[in-house]
């Protein structure tokens, strides 16, 4: 199980990465694990907003669905729209799938660090 | 997870890296590393490895076990014979499912009933209540028995090497057997739980378990785990208890019939008598015939039915999602998943499956019984209403090896032929007319066992002016029997007939033939329909009895189509009452060499069914019929039947050098005239009764089901040809039937030298016929008969007696008569025995020595020629106009 240091997670196994004024969200390692193959995945439209806490779209694997919960607050400035074709992706490489970018951020729920969400991880599994 | 049931295999699955999770109280894996798209994929191009041990293993023995289990299942048991096993289902009193199971009979005198593991506990409390008014038990072997599911296109081969190369179960679906694979002894069934249309379930001593799976693995399949279990089992549209039997999202218990499977899985026998929810399953099946006949005037007792869902819009269904038509809620999801396929390209037999795969969100539903196929839906997927349909199915299984997917097509509309351009479409037609004869006749060597060339007499006497005429007779009390024709211009034609009849009666060696029938399978039919009218005669007051038992040769085991109930027997075969199936039973095989008859096993199907007809003959044809041994044992065992002989493949071998049927003890011969006999596309009955022997009757029967019970115009053109054909054949017979066996035999050495493996028994020459077949590999006959075909070489692929089917056919079927025909001897063949190795083992384009070796040889043989015949030819085809 891979835990990049350069990246903050939350309590839902979403991570997030800060780049210039934006927020990179995806699924961690623990998460596409927990999911097993990701078959489709729903996202919102550029220009939506969303809210902390609240589900932002949904994946679906094989098994289940899962909702996709939004750790920041703002408004959606970029979807990945590769995943639509090839959800798979998630599973292959959590932390090159990015989701969503979300612009004008204006509200951000407490983040783990990478050592922290791993053992977060571990008490969970 | 510590009071969960741990399976024999437990250990195996965690130590390959499974997830296990709890399914119905038993530590199960759910998938393995690869996942479950994975495990899913593989199953369908390869083999997977699925264990089934958690289901409960349940032994019914003693002296009333089919009086018990006609009790508490829907199915007809009494329809079981040893080695087979039937789907099932476990009704409650009010026709709904306690739960659906395998009923297996490896032995005489036990049951296996394998039921859903979650319910296993139900099922015995359940079954345990009825038991007291039975003398028999139940035993729960679920310990010391593993199962082991084996599916998957490469599921035979893999086994096979485990079996050292016998065969698994005869190759049809629910067929097993009790075999040793590597001194363990597995009992082996042909059933499965994903649809592949090559699959087993295996069961093994619990020691043995971990032994058998690690065997599979090492040959090349992969576990799955449950997940590819359910998306596969989805795909291929099977129920699932808790999901499509039991109770319904709403909590009210759902109607048996309401699961398609129920019209297999439900008997009303009158030998099954009274059984647990009868009576509701009675209502449920009018309620289920007036739905399938769109009366839905009535659904009370089938209000919902399970059907295919394909979403049409992006998303994934789930159970329990509510199905909506127009505005109003139709019913609900009750399992729904993205599965994965691979696509295919091309069209019919040349499909050829990628190993590009895609997804597909599919499901099955409970709705109402008014919506029907291809009906648009939409499905509440969390809050959003989705598009969906109802399709047909979601996958096919009849064409083995693999199971195709069927993916969801609307009907596209159909453009109209172009309605100009004719005058250039009919000079197109000649050309390519003249383009494909001269290429059939000239460039290409013919194979085809059924096929022959008539020689060019007998073509133009068929396009002579008969060709375009009327002929009925009939025979008329009032005048002593005398032909009546109702036609004039007849006298040349009735006067061809009489002489062909005793042309053919010479050849035949009996009493009476019947000309008229233009075709092997009208042959049959004119038998088949005289055999059921002559056994009604006597009772014109009642619906006729249709025929039982008929002994035949089964298809896969190379009988003719135009003797099975799905062919020509189709109007004629009486359903028995017990089994609820056609009362035909199949000649048994030897087990060294499936070409052949087992004559002893065959006495003992005699006794037990004394059946009214046994039809011998088959299309794949290596072998004399045991005609004499059994005619001999049935007048032993004073049998009344009728013994009957379908030579269309070898009725040009009539004679010394194959067989003479009536010297043997057939009564009635049929066969077409234009594989081995030289005449043009015909059918021909021959009787040996004599007028004073009460079976006489029956032959006037067969005249009068001739005409006019088949043809009113009985294609007097190719009977005048026949005329020929049939001096022909009298006059060269013994010349052409002896070269016939002489180069089969030869031909079938020659391949087996150059390294084909060719079937038969090497020590008679490995044919006794004019047919030789070749194996080329399990389901890959129709691609290199395709591929001889491109180098000018036409041969049958052909499925062997232990393959599925035509699509799984790994065989060439080959005869030599049309190219002994024209000239190939041994020196000939041998040449094509090379230039075939070379294309089929070595891919070698030899579609230029093809053309070259049939050039030499277009002259006809074993028919008339010299200069007096010549010219009279010649001027018959200048004064006609050809």
């Amino acid at each position: 199980m891979n835990f990049p240091e350069e990246l903050r997670y939350s309590k839902s196994h979403e991570w997030v990465k800060n780049e210039n004024d934006e927020v990179v969200i995806g699924i961690s390692d623990f998460a596409q694990s927990e999911l097993g193959d990701v078959v489709f995945i729903n996202l919102p439209q550029e220009g939506d907003s969303v809210t902390v806490g609240e589900a932002f779209g949904d994946v679906e694997s094989v098994k289940a669905v899962s909702d996709l919960i939004c750790p920041v607050s703002g408004v959606v400035s970029a979807i990945n729209e590769e995943l639509l074709d090839a959800p798979e992706k998630l599973n292959r490489a959590p932390y090159g799938a990015w989701i969503i970018r979300v612009a004008e951020v204006s509200e951000t729920e407490e983040l783990l660090g990478s050592a922290d969400y791993e053992a977060f991880c571990a008490a969970e599994g | 997870m510590s009071d969960l049931k741990r399976t024999q295999l437990y250990t195996v699955h965690t130590s390959a890296g499974a997830s296990m999770v709890d399914f119905g109280g038993w530590e199960m894996p759910v998938q393995y590393p690869d996942g479950i798209v994975a495990e899913h994929l593989y199953t369908r191009h390869a083999c997977s490895l699925f264990d089934v041990s958690h289901m409960g293993r349940l032994l019914i023995e003693g002296p009333d076990r089919v009086a018990f289990l006609q009790h508490v299942l829907t199915s007809n048991v009494l329809a079981l014979d040893v080695n087979k096993a039937q789907y099932c289902i476990l009704p409650d009193k009010n026709g709904s499912a306690v739960d659906d199971a395998y009923l297996y009979r490896f032995e005489e005198n036990r049951f296996l009933l394998v039921v859903n593991a979650a319910n296993t506990e139900k099922d015995l409390s359940h079954l345990q209540s009825v038991l007291p008014a039975y003398d028999c038990t139940i035993t729960d072997i679920t310990d010391q028995w593993a199962a082991i599911a084996v599916q998957g296109p490469k599921s035979k081969e893999i086994l096979s090497v485990l079996s050292g190369g016998q065969m698994l179960t005869e190759p049809m679906k629910n067929a097993l057997n009790t075999l040793q694979m590597e001194g363990r002894t597995v009992l082996i069934a042909k059933t499965g739980y994903t649809g592949e249309p090559l699959g087993y379930e295996v069961y093994i001593r619990s020691a043995d378990a971990v032994w058998l799976w690690n065997r599979l693995i090492e040959l090349g399949a992969k576990p799955a785990g449950l997940g590819a279990r359910d998306t596969l089992r989805t795909e291929a549209g099977m129920p699932l208890y808790g999901h499509e039997m039991g109770l319904d999202p709403d909590g009210k218990p759902m109607p048996i019939f309401a699961v398609p499977l129920a019209k297999f899985a439900v008997s009303f026998s009158q030998q099954k008598g009274d059984y647990i929810g009868k009576s509701a399953l009675e209502r449920q099946s009018a309620a289920f015939k007036r739905i399938m006949n769109r009366d839905f005037s009535d659904m009370a007792d089938l209000p919902r039915r399970i059907m295919p869902i394909t979403l049409l819009e992006r998303g994934v269904m789930r159970g329990g999602m509510p199905v909506y038509r127009g505005g109003t809620q139709v019913g609900y999801v009750t399992s729904g998943t993205m599965v994965p396929y691979y696509r295919a390209e091309g069209e019919g037999l040349q499909t050829v499956i990628t190993g590009e795969t895609a997804k597909r969100a599919i499901g099955l539903c409970y709705v109402d019984s008014d919506l029907l196929e291809n009906d648009i839906v939409e499905v509440d997927v969390r809050g959003k209403r989705l598009k969906a349909v109802i399709p047909a199915c979601h996958m096919r299984s009849d064409a083995p090896p693999f199971a195709r997917p069927i993916l969801y097509r609307p009907e596209e509309e159909e453009t109209a032929a172009d309605g100009g351009g004719r005058f250039e479409k009919a000079v197109e037609l000649l050309k390519r007319a003249e383009e494909n004869h001269l290429w059939r006749q000239k460039q290409c060597i013919n194979l085809i066992p059924s096929e022959n060339t008539p020689s060019h007499a007998v073509q133009l006497l068929c396009a002579s002016d008969p060709a375009c005429r009327y002929a009925e007779h009939k025979k008329i009390k009032s005048f002593y029997d005398k032909d009546i024709f109702y036609y004039q211009g007849t006298k040349f034609i009735d006067r061809a007939e009489q002489l062909l009849t005793e042309e053919m009666r010479a050849y035949l060696g009996c009493s009476e033939v019947e000309t008229r029938v233009i075709s092997g399978q009208m042959s049959n039919m004119a038998v088949f329909s005289a055999l059921m009218d002559w056994k009604n005669r006597l009772d014109r007051k009642h619906t006729p009895q249709r025929l039982g038992y008929v002994l035949n040769n089964h298809i896969i085991k190379g009988g003719h189509l135009s003797a099975q109930p799905m062919g020509a027997l189709h109007d004629y075969i009486a359903v028995d009452p017990v089994t609820e199936r056609s009362a035909v039973v199949n000649f048994p095989v030897c087990r060294d060499n499936i070409y052949k008859i087992d004559v002893e096993e065959t006495k003992k199907l005699l006794d037990q069914y004394r059946p009214e007809l046994i039809i011998f003959g088959k299309s794949m044809v290596l072998h004399k019929e045991p005609v004499a041994a059994i005619r001999q044992f049935v007048d032993q065992e004073h049998i009344p039947t009728t013994i009957m002989y379908d030579m269309a493949h070898v009725l040009g071998l009539v004679g010394n050098h194959f067989q003479q049927p009536f010297a043997e003890g057939a009564e009635i011969v049929t066969g077409s005239t234009h594989k081995t006999f030289f005449g043009p596309q015909r059918g021909i009955v021959g009787v040996n009764y004599r007028k004073e022997e009460l079976k006489y009757g029956l032959w006037e029967t067969i005249e009068s089901r001739t005409f006019p019970g088949r043809v009113s115009h009985h294609h007097l053109g190719t009977q005048l040809g026949l005329l020929m054909a049939a001096y022909e054949m009298n006059t060269f017979k013994d010349a052409y039937q002896a070269a016939i066996i002489e180069n089969a035999k030869y031909f079938a050495r020659c391949l087996k030298s150059q390294g084909l493996n060719v079937a038969g028994d090497p020590a008679i020459g490995y044919t006794e016929t004019h047919q030789v077949i070749v194996s080329v590999g399990y389901g890959i006959g129709a691609e290199i008969a395709e591929r001889l075909e491109e180098n000018n070489i036409i041969v049958n692929y052909q499925a062997t007696p232990d393959e599925e089917g035509f699509t799984a056919s790994g065989a060439l079927r080959m005869g030599v008569s049309e190219m002994t025909r024209f000239g190939f001897g041994k020196e000939q063949f041998k040449e094509l025995a090379s230039l075939m190795a070379d294309c089929i083992l070595r891919n070698k384009d030899v579609s230029g020595d093809v053309e070259k070796l049939r050039g030499q040889f277009t002259e006809m043989r074993y028919c008339f020629n010299g200069s007096e015949f010549d010219d009279a030819l010649e001027q018959l085809a200048r004064r006609i106009g050809f």
